[in-house]
């Protein structure tokens, strides 16, 4: 048996590809504006690196923000449903998953079984998603992959005092202005989504284990900050960005035995 | 213009009834009868006054002016083509875009001459200060006097006589402003109308509760809200009766008003008054149902047709809108058991400290019965502000949880 989860964020799209229980392969593309079409190209890229065709799949759940939009898919799974059950395969031991994406930051707690049991969402502010960080990188002319590493060179953080992605970018201008480094801006920054996801996992609890998913888990000064809040090593997979569709793909196999 | 829709309203209801009796439903007497209140409203052929939701509307009724409050305009307004330009008016005047959007659309629409001028205003101290500053404000645009209402916040023998002399000051005030005068009979006659109304409405929420229950989503989204305008009337009663038919029709053919009822939901405060597919997308993906609003409640007995003033003042305190937010959270717990619902959606309006301040609260006592609350971030009346998408994923993710646990029952 075949499947593929198919998760279409805002920001990049994702295919995983399951054989039974064992990932066969996985893709990650940018999102275009047209979501259909991203599906496609991760799909085919994930089926390019499996070295099988489209035919052979026999189940597809799409997730994400554009998860009701990818024509080839049986079925559609929010991706708060996705990513605990992604992050229970991976982590059997989770409890608490905080999934930092593009244009969404959840916290989910979930059961043994990776089944969810109280979530909390982002309201429509942009702080802590993947959004946030590119507007950060971008006005500080650092390469979003450094921004992590870069903050860590920071002796003291920048005081951002907002958590709102416009009024950050005025206030990091500003600070830029007045001399401040780039690594404490950004250590600012990061301290500010820290701040932000903190208060959204204590609405739901924070119970071990403790796993970080979504594209800002690759983000080495996010990460570090959120860790020192939650007082727990949070859990994060080599590739953070596919739990979801992961998820999908696992959903997909049980849908696909239940007939 | 708000006249003409009103107009197009009753007659778009009549003709659709005449062309084809069987479409006649309790929504649409409902939806005619506020179509006519909003016609004489706009008519200016009768005594207005504009008050607050915890005024007594059957003593108004009684002294036939014509009620209505603040909120439910602002909800009908909305829904017309010029709202967006209503909420741009407010904001340019210097409204703060994140306060009230009931409020707003009020005081933009106020501003542009799109609310008719009252004879007198009135406003209680509950729900919000936001309603009273909307109505203080209102009062200034009208340059008319504005009479607040003192609603204690507990149920005390003291403060109801107290609440009680203050609605009879009212009614004086009313007198003085429109030259009516309060009958004796006439008050009696509009109590015995609202205790009618109000066992139909007992024996209503009663068959909502039945499991399956026979109401969807819609049947009766913003009722316990607006009936109230009509109590004290005739209409009231016939609008209270057509529901109550309804139901008991649909229980009698064991049609459920969702058809194939899995999951049952309570919506915490008020809807989102302008139109979008979140409700028909509960029932249709998860066959899902409202099957209890918060304030679709009857917290009251009935009034003494002899002695008024004591039950309206009971009334008026023990309303879902007044008094501390334990009590508040008392009833959503009783409620949530009564109706046997799985979840609960919050949709925390924009701008409304009163709704929203109680929501951890909510969380924490639902959570020990066992029923997950879904906090939503809606201006339930400001489209400019609603981003579908986004509430489609955390409802369906909502959805998803419930249906993946065991039923709290």
């Amino acid at each position: 048996m075949i499947v593929a989860g198919v998760d279409i964020g805002s920001l990049s799209g994702e295919t995983v590809i399951l054989s039974d229980d064992k990932i066969l392969s996985y893709s990650i593309v940018r999102t275009g504006a047209d979501s259909a079409l991203t599906a496609k190209k991760a799909t085919d890229e994930a089926l390019k690196n499996a070295d099988i065709s489209f035919e052979d799949i026999d189940y597809t759940i799409a997730t994400g923000y554009g998860r009701v939009i990818v024509p080839f898919a049986n079925e559609n799974i929010t991706e708060i449903s996705c990513h605990a059950k992604g992050a229970n395969y991976l982590f059997p031991t989770v409890r608490t998953i905080l999934d930092m994406g593009g244009q969404d930051c959840k916290a989910i707690r979930c059961n043994e079984k990776g089944k969810v049991t109280n979530f909390a969402m982002n309201d429509k502010c942009a702080a802590g998603t993947g959004r946030f960080c590119e507007v950060m990188a971008d006005v500080l002319g650092i390469a979003l992959e450094d921004i992590g590493k870069t903050s860590l060179e920071a002796k003291k953080d920048a005081m951002i005092s907002s958590a709102c992605a416009v009024f950050a970018k005025s206030e990091a201008v500003s600070l830029l202005r007045s001399g401040v480094p780039k690594s404490e801006i950004l250590s600012g920054v990061h301290e500010a989504i820290a701040s932000r996801v903190f208060a959204l996992l204590q609405r739901v609890g924070i119970e071990g284990d403790f796993v970080i998913s979504g594209g800002i888990a690759k983000n080495i000064g996010v990460i570090k900050k959120v860790a020192e809040k939650v007082g727990l090593k949070p859990l994060i997979s080599e590739e953070p960005q596919i739990v979801g569709a992961l998820g999908a793909a696992l959903f997909a196999k049980e849908r696909y035995k239940k007939g | 213009m708000i006249l003409q829709h009103f107009e197009d309203q009753e007659s778009g209801i009549m003709n659709a009834i005449k062309k084809n009796p069987e479409s006649a439903s309790p929504r649409k007497k409902l939806a005619l009868e506020t179509a006519r209140l909003g016609k004489r409203l706009y008519s200016n052929a009768d005594d207005l006054v504009w008050a607050g939701p915890l005024v007594p509307f059957d003593l108004l009724n009684a002294m036939e002016v014509t009620p209505c409050f603040a909120e439910f305009i602002a909800s009908i307004l909305v829904s017309t083509d010029a709202g967006p330009l209503f909420f741009e008016n407010a904001e340019q005047a210097g409204y703060a875009s994140d306060t009230c959007g009931y409020h707003r659309m009020l005081m933009g629409s106020a501003l542009k001459g799109m609310i008719p001028t009252p004879k007198l205003l009135i406003s209680a101290m509950s729900p919000c200060t936001g309603g009273l500053a909307a109505m203080e404000n209102l009062a200034r645009v009208f340059k008319k006097d504005l009479f607040i209402l003192h609603i204690p916040q507990k149920e005390s023998d003291h403060g109801v006589r107290i609440l009680a002399n203050h609605i009879r000051n009212m009614a004086e005030s009313v007198s003085s402003h429109t030259g009516k005068v309060l009958d004796k009979d006439r008050l009696r006659k509009a109590m015995e109308n609202t205790n009618k109304t109000r066992d139909i409405l007992s024996n209503i929420y009663k068959l909502a509760q039945q499991v399956p229950s026979p109401v969807n989503g819609r049947d009766l989204s913003n009722f316990g809200i607006v009936l109230p305008l009509f109590f004290g009337t005739e209409v009231g009663i016939e609008i209270a009766q057509s529901f109550y038919d309804e139901l008991k029709s649909r229980i009698k053919a064991n049609r459920s008003g969702v058809p194939g009822e899995r999951i049952r939901l309570m919506w915490l405060q008020n809807r989102i008054q302008f139109k979008n597919n979140l409700v028909k997308m509960l029932e249709k993906e998860f066959n899902a149902s409202i099957v209890i609003d918060e304030l679709n409640v009857i917290t009251w007995d009935p009034i003494d047709p002899e002695d008024p003033y004591i039950g309206l003042a009971r009334r008026s305190i023990s309303s879902p809108l007044n008094g501390t937010v334990e009590r508040r959270v008392k009833q959503i717990v009783k409620l949530a058991e009564a109706y046997k619902i799985d979840g609960a959606i919050n949709p925390c309006h924009w701008g409304c400290r009163q709704g929203t301040g109680a929501r951890g609260l909510i969380d924490s006592s639902m959570k020990e019965i066992g029923v997950p609350v879904l906090n939503l971030e809606v201006d339930c009346v400001d489209p400019r502000n609603f981003a579908e998408g986004q509430l489609i994923t955390r409802i369906e993710a909502f959805m998803e949880m419930i249906e993946s646990r065991p039923s709290p029952w």
